[in-house]
């Protein structure tokens, strides 16, 4: 605060000037930003299936529909496809293209593999009985972890958009950027799921319908 | 291992997106506006869209008026009167109070930190088509004759399709959530242009009021809106695809709406009020010839406000039954907010005591929003109390508190807004003569109106009736308000017509006309495209102000330059401020030949439009039919694919 | 404010404590902090996996995250199996799924590592939503009782 033109002129972790008040750069601000009111979003959902935890008037209720195990390898897949993002954004970083682009393409597939395996619960559970017109848990279940899934998918296509400009040499360390704010949504929805297995897997699985 | 690019040259490698139409260049014409990203001209957009459905929404409320203005009336039918309650609310809150905020926003923000443009120039166009196209396919509901008939708040299980089955509300749920798209939008870009795009020397604590209270209601917007989308999308899924969120026959709970919804709604009526609250704090100090009394305090205030506002939702619920201690809880909150909301009215009085005040009418405007407003702070904490507010929930008495908050106080700031800012914004003056008649008329028909139906709510005259029996006692009463609401329309009409004048005398404004303090009024009036030809320096608060009457700084800053007052000689201590302005000035200067090569902006582009139709044919597809929903997404795909491809500046000089 | 710390907690000579000079004062202390040399190992070896330098990990430090993240879901999903858990298996569940939440927020998205700015609006973000949902499912909840 006591020098009032020094403010102007931060150098950022790279000796680059960078030419904002406060040293930190548009995009990322933006994308942290965006991510503090993706919170209240996904807040909402999850509160939102807390209140009706319990209170489907009908089943399928949760003890009889959910698979902890298979979920668990998705929350695996996932959780790695978060690894594989921060190890891309590092190699890209340090400029190496080839191993970047390969982790960029690794965390696409681990991506693609999640909903592969949301697509599958999904259907499988239509196939119980269970569907978002069913009860109270389907409604909420299915809107939230599709909700989630739709975030999944726009990170995947956001990647693959990338993954490309990395083997163009669009992307480059330069403008990493642009990978590092696409990292930070992704591991966004990595923790929202992180959420979302604890409280509807693995707390709720035992959930039997509504009490008395 | 080094980058498998090595290639000759170290220029980024453009990858390319064909283009349909080619990107316009000209600054005239409609292209140039379709395809703006210049902050101002997108504040005018917003301006006059929003003065627009003004418009709309006040014949929407006179009808309503003329309606009510006498017993028994059979004018307007039930379901008509339903649905111009709701359109009226919807309108008034979402179509033009946020964006009249917002085109302020997008005018003076840039202008006020010392910036050449918004953050991020194309996000910020394309909130403004978002908001265009959601109005409109929100008011395209009354061409079809089924407009929103569930009230602004829609409460859910009233505006389920078990009891709601027409589209209206269909209309409002999808409306509802393409506007909030643009308004996070536009917030986010807002925290980042406030944040980031500061001339150097500016500290957050030197930054205008008006900007303080944008950058509140940036995180507001950013952080309330996604709550109401989520209510959204749950009433949507649940009317569209038979889902059970708000469904009381599968055990959805009636009370979770109110809940969800008051959530966003209550730092909503903040996001309405902090923008309005911020241009009063710039017009008072102006007209008042003196600095805002305990600048400090008047931002904690707001910041407090912005927080504080989260936690007292539940006043609006207190006749649902939440049970006593919950009720005393929300009623102690909502009591707490008042104090930083009395702190800052008597920071505005005390602005003004002992300044040499000039009454013009942007002045008379900011006065009379202290004093309405106050009023309607005050009935509000009359609702704060429980049991007060058993009596006056859902009658007239709440209509005329949040009237007085969000007309008498709002929309009197914002048009003592217009009236202050428009020579810089238009380079000419506004009639004063015409300006004084019109604060005047609308003032006296703004009480006429409202301060009648205090006494009719307390007198039991329900909300949302479309009529009353003749032996209830209200009909002069509804009389009388009713005459204040056309008088109210006659000021807008007056409003207009000195608009109409005043651009065929063009009494040229100047740069400075009312020695303002802020950087806006440093530069031509109006602006020029680039804003400001050298990055200004700030040293202080009210930097533009001090800097035409230094001799005032040491009255004010006697803290920081203690040192030089005891020095004998004032003419020594003005040199020396001044050899340092220009050292840095040089400084900088320099800086910023080296930086930018001179002054860059963003190219003008059409990928925002297109994006944002795409978005609102997708919401009309989500009520049609699934190719409608194709057609949107490849519309969609097309804008998000061009606008990721498209450089900023066309031939790529730009480096940074 | 750091300034109010400094004056609180060093004792340079010039602060509220004005105590006599100590081995910490030397120009290039070995080790600083409340744990002195003791933790000097593990210090290094942080700052070597971490690359603290610049302001990100190595690979093999966010392998070792993810390794630990891996290790917490299993014995999350373990944990679930264990009947005999009863009533502490929730706070048991959220203590865990923090621990995951932290490590993913703090190194995969480089919080720790990056400026503080960042860190303060995903907190302050994050303690308005706990801070509203908890309130509004506790609303709920009493409302329920007070029915029945």
């Amino acid at each position: 605060m006591a020098a009032a033109t020094g403010t102007y002129e931060i150098k950022n972790e790279h000796g680059e000037v960078i030419n904002t008040s406060t040293g930190l750069s548009n995009k990322k601000l933006l994308m942290w930003s965006f991510l503090g009111s993706d919170v209240m979003f996904f807040g909402s959902f999850i509160a939102t299936y807390l209140v009706y935890r319990n209170r489907s008037l009908v089943g399928p209720y949760p003890a009889d529909i959910l698979d902890i195990p298979i979920t668990s390898v998705s929350t695996f897949v996932l959780l790695m496809s978060s690894l594989a993002m921060v190890l891309a954004l590092s190699y890209i970083q340090q400029g190496r293209q080839k191993m970047g682009t390969f982790w960029i393409f690794s965390v696409v597939v681990l991506g693609a593999i999640f909903l592969l395996f949301q697509v599958y619960e999904f259907n499988h559970f239509g196939q119980v009985g269970l569907t978002p017109r069913t009860n109270l848990f389907g409604t909420t279940f299915f809107i939230l972890t599709g909700l989630h899934g739709a975030h999944v998918t726009l990170g995947v296509l956001w990647l693959i958009f990338l993954g490309f400009g990395s083997i163009k040499g669009s992307l480059r360390a330069d403008n990493a950027i642009d990978l590092e704010i696409a990292g930070l949504y992704w591991h966004f929805v990595d923790i929202v799921w992180i959420v979302i297995f604890t409280v509807i897997y693995l707390i709720s699985a035992r959930d039997v319908g509504p009490p008395g | 291992m080094q980058t498998t690019h090595p290639g000759p040259s170290r220029e980024p490698i453009s990858l390319s997106f064909p283009r349909i139409i080619p990107r316009p260049k000209s600054e005239y014409g409609i292209w140039s506006w379709i395809s703006t990203v210049d902050h101002k001209r997108i504040g005018t957009l917003y301006a006059v869209t929003s003065f627009f459905w003004f418009l709309v929404g006040g014949i929407e409320a006179l009808l309503m008026r003329v309606q009510l203005s006498q017993a028994d009336s059979t004018l307007i039918d039930p379901e008509m009167f339903n649905q111009l309650f709701t359109m009226h609310g919807t309108t008034m809150v979402f179509l033009v109070v946020m964006p009249l905020s917002a085109a302020f926003f997008n005018w003076l923000i840039p202008l006020q930190i010392g910036a050449r443009d918004v953050a991020f120039p194309r996000l910020n166009a394309l909130s403004f088509w978002i908001f265009l196209f959601g109005s409109l396919f929100l008011n395209f509901s009354w061409l079809i004759g089924d407009a929103p008939n569930g009230g602004w708040f829609g409460y859910a299980p009233n505006s389920h399709v078990a009891f709601n089955p027409t589209n209206g509300m269909n209309f409002w749920v999808i409306g509802l959530n393409i506007l909030g798209v643009a308004s996070i939008a536009a917030g986010l870009n807002f925290i980042v242009t406030i944040l980031n795009m500061r001339a150097p020397g500016m500290s957050l604590t030197k930054m205008p009021v008006f900007t303080w209270m944008t950058f509140v209601t940036s995180v507001l917007i950013v952080l309330a809106l996604p709550v109401l989308t989520v209510a959204l999308i749950q009433l949507q899924v649940d009317r569209l695809y038979g889902t059970h969120f708000y469904n009381t026959a599968a055990g959805g709970d009636p009370v979770l709406w109110q809940h969800v919804f008051w959530l966003f709604g209550h730092p909503e009526v903040y996001i309405l009020i902090l923008p309005a609250m911020g241009i009063v704090s710039e017009i008072l100090p102006v007209f008042s010839r003196k600095p805002l009394f305990g600048y400090s305090f008047l931002v904690f205030a707001g910041v407090a406000i912005g927080f504080m506002g989260w936690f007292v939702w539940s006043h609006h619920m207190f006749t649902v039954g939440l049970g006593p201690a919950a009720n005393s809880a929300f009623a102690i909150s909502t009591m707490a907010i008042a104090i930083p909301t009395g702190i800052k009215i008597f920071n505005w009085i005390g602005t003004m005591w002992g300044g040499s005040i000039r009454f013009s009418t942007a002045m008379l405007f900011a006065i009379s929003f202290i004093a309405m407003f106050t009023i309607g702070g005050l009935s509000g904490v009359m609702h704060a109390s429980v049991p007060s507010d058993a009596q006056q929930q859902d009658t007239y008495f709440v209509v005329a508190h949040f009237h007085y908050v969000l007309f008498g106080g709002a929309i009197m700031a914002i048009f003592g807004g217009i009236y202050f800012w428009w020579p810089k914004t238009t380079g000419y003056m506004l009639s004063e003569k015409l300006g004084i008649i019109n604060w005047l008329i609308m003032l006296i028909g703004f009480n006429l109106q409202f301060a009648p139906q205090h006494w009719l709510g307390l007198d039991g005259m329900p909300r949302r009736i479309f009529t009353y029996a003749e032996n209830m006692g209200w009909e002069n009463t509804n009389m009388i308000a009713s005459a204040g609401g056309f008088l109210m329309a006659f000021s807008v009409l007056l409003f207009m017509i000195n608009v109409v004048y005043s651009a065929r005398k063009r009494v040229p404004a100047g740069d400075d006309p009312w020695d303002g303090r802020t950087l806006e009024w440093s530069i031509s009036s109006p602006p020029p495209h680039y804003n400001f030809e050298k990055i200004p320096n700030v040293e202080h608060r009210d930097d533009f102000w001090f800097t035409k009457h230094p001799e005032l700084i040491a009255e004010y800053y006697h803290d920081e330059h203690s040192g030089e007052l005891t020095a004998p000689s004032g003419a020594q201590f003005d040199d020396d401020v001044a050899e340092e302005e220009d050292e840095h000035s040089e400084e900088h200067h320099g800086d910023d030949e080296h930086g930018h090569g001179g002054i860059h902006l963003p190219d003008m582009s059409y990928y925002p439009i297109i994006l944002a139709a795409g978005l609102t044919i997708v919401g009309a597809g989500l009520m049609t039919a699934v190719p409608v929903i194709v057609i949107g997404t490849i519309v969609l795909l097309w804008g998000l694919l061009g606008w990721s491809f498209e450089p900023v500046n066309d031939p790529v000089p730009d480096s940074h | 404010m750091s300034n109010f710390w400094n004056k609180l907690l060093y004792h340079e000579g010039r602060g509220w404590w004005d105590l006599p000079r100590t081995q910490w004062q030397d120009p290039n202390p070995q080790m600083e902090g409340p744990f002195g040399h003791g933790i000097a190992p593990i210090k290094r070896t942080w700052e070597i996996i971490t690359a603290a330098n610049y302001h990100h990990g190595t690979p093999w430090f966010y392998v070792l995250i993810g390794a630990i993240l891996s290790i917490i879901t299993i014995v999350e999903v373990w944990a679930f199996t264990w009947e005999t858990l009863g009533g502490l298996l929730i706070p048991l569940m959220l203590v865990l799924s923090l621990a995951k939440f932290i490590l993913v927020v703090g190194f995969f998205m480089h919080l720790k590592f990056d400026r503080k700015y960042y860190a303060w609006i995903f907190t302050a973000c994050m303690i308005i939503g706990i801070g509203i949902f908890v309130a509004l499912l506790l609303l709920l909840e009493y409302g329920n009782q007070t029915q029945q």
